[in-house]
């Protein structure tokens, strides 16, 4: 009887013990937690500018700052990347030397921004746009598009232009994606360079304050309208131009287009935008 | 004899004092070695900042013309920022969830 008792116990113990150990990966609800962040980063600025409509987000800083947005919406009345959208339309079209093209790569005539950027779970990455679009001209024996500018920008451009309205809804499915949206937060809230400044520094804290004679543009938004035509450039550039040229202000050493840590960013900060619509391209100072 | 031959023996396997000084010690790695290697820690960390490199690369060329203090000087720059880089890497891996606005 004794041993009996001893036996069962020890069975469900072991039963116990094997369903703890063997819990599958799948418990782990990654999208919730990321709607959780979600919740807390629109929360933030909903709470610093109440008087700010979700939706006027995606105009950058002329969401908040309702002079510069008087004159930027005379300025989109003539779009400064109006031919660059052109010339995207045409390179987009333009036959490889196999006789295909990048229309060849793309379904929905090249509509698809809203599917960027996403987590590949076979290739464990984030792909954004702009690499899809290299990816497409390396796989059919063309060379890419050298990065930040360009014919890049202004394919990108073309194919947001045509993409305008679709729903922000980036998804994170796995641990892998969990870990690259992470690698995109610590990213985001991290101080580096010898200012000691950090992405939600100056985009969070100080949005919607002047740093010299710039007001600064909230986080939320930031993702849906590039590329953009830069007053300050005089030409088009992608975001990663932009991550470029943040980290060249605050004194950090850039990271090269398209890198690993600018597409981990570029997938944090989009999924914090989740619920907006992609607007690109568009025109800033 | 027997004494005579090993204190010759002795004397000959006696390292001279020239020997001494000779002897090829390794070298302390200058400034510039000290930096380029922090300056690589630090870039593997992600953190490099903007102007190490062209510190190292201008602290070179001062050392090529022969201004060895101006060298040093530049040298010296580099190093504390890519120490300081390499401090914030450390202390941002640690920290950045405290930086999340409430």
């Amino acid at each position: 009887m004794k041993k009996t008792i001893q036996r069962r116990l020890l069975t469900g113990a072991l039963v116990l013990m094997t369903a703890l150990v063997t819990k599958p990966a799948h418990a782990v609800n990654y999208q919730a937690l990321v709607d959780a962040d979600v919740k807390k980063f629109q929360g933030y600025f909903r709470k610093e500018f109440p008087d700010v409509k979700f939706e006027d987000y995606g105009d950058g800083v002329y969401a908040l700052d309702e002079d510069a947005r008087k004159q930027w919406k005379e300025m989109e009345e003539f779009p400064p990347y109006e031919l660059d959208v052109e010339a995207g339309k045409a390179l987009f079209n333009k036959p490889f030397a196999n006789g295909k093209s990048l229309a060849s790569c793309f379904p929905n005539g090249g509509a698809v921004r809203g599917n960027y950027p996403y987590f590949d779970e076979k290739r464990k990455q984030v792909v954004t746009l702009e690499m899809a679009i290299n990816e497409c001209r390396v796989a059919n024996g063309e060379k890419p598009y050298p990065g930040f500018k360009g014919d890049l920008a202004k394919v990108s451009a073309y194919m947001a232009y045509i993409s305008r309205g679709q729903k922000i809804d980036v998804k994170v499915k796995s641990a892998a994606a969990y870990k690259a949206y992470m690698k995109g937060k610590a990213f985001f809230y991290g101080k580096r360079g010898q200012l000691n400044m950090s992405c939600s520094g100056c985009h969070m804290e100080y949005a919607g304050r002047h740093l010299r004679a710039e007001i600064m543009s909230p986080a939320l938004g930031h993702t849906t309208h590039f590329p953009v035509f830069r007053s300050k450039w005089g030409e088009i550039g992608t975001l990663h131009k932009r991550y470029e040229g943040c980290n060249d202000n605050i004194g950090a050493k850039p990271f090269e287009e398209q890198s690993e840590e600018y597409r981990d960013l570029e997938f944090f900060q989009t999924i914090m935008s989740n619920g907006l619509k992609f607007n690109g391209p568009a025109a800033r100072k | 004899m027997k004494k005579v031959l090993l204190l010759l023996s002795m004397v000959a396997l006696m390292p001279s004092g020239a020997g001494v000084l000779a002897a090829p010690a390794a070298a302390a790695p200058g400034l510039i070695e000290q930096a380029e290697a922090a300056r690589k820690e630090a870039d593997a960390l992600g953190f490099e900042w903007r102007d190490t490199s062209k510190l190292i690369k201008s602290a070179k060329e001062a050392l090529d013309k022969g201004q060895k203090e101006e060298s040093d000087k530049l040298a010296s720059l580099a190093l504390l920022q890519s120490k300081a880089a390499i401090a914030q890497a450390k202390s941002t891996a640690k920290n950045w969830k405290m930086m999340i606005p409430k």
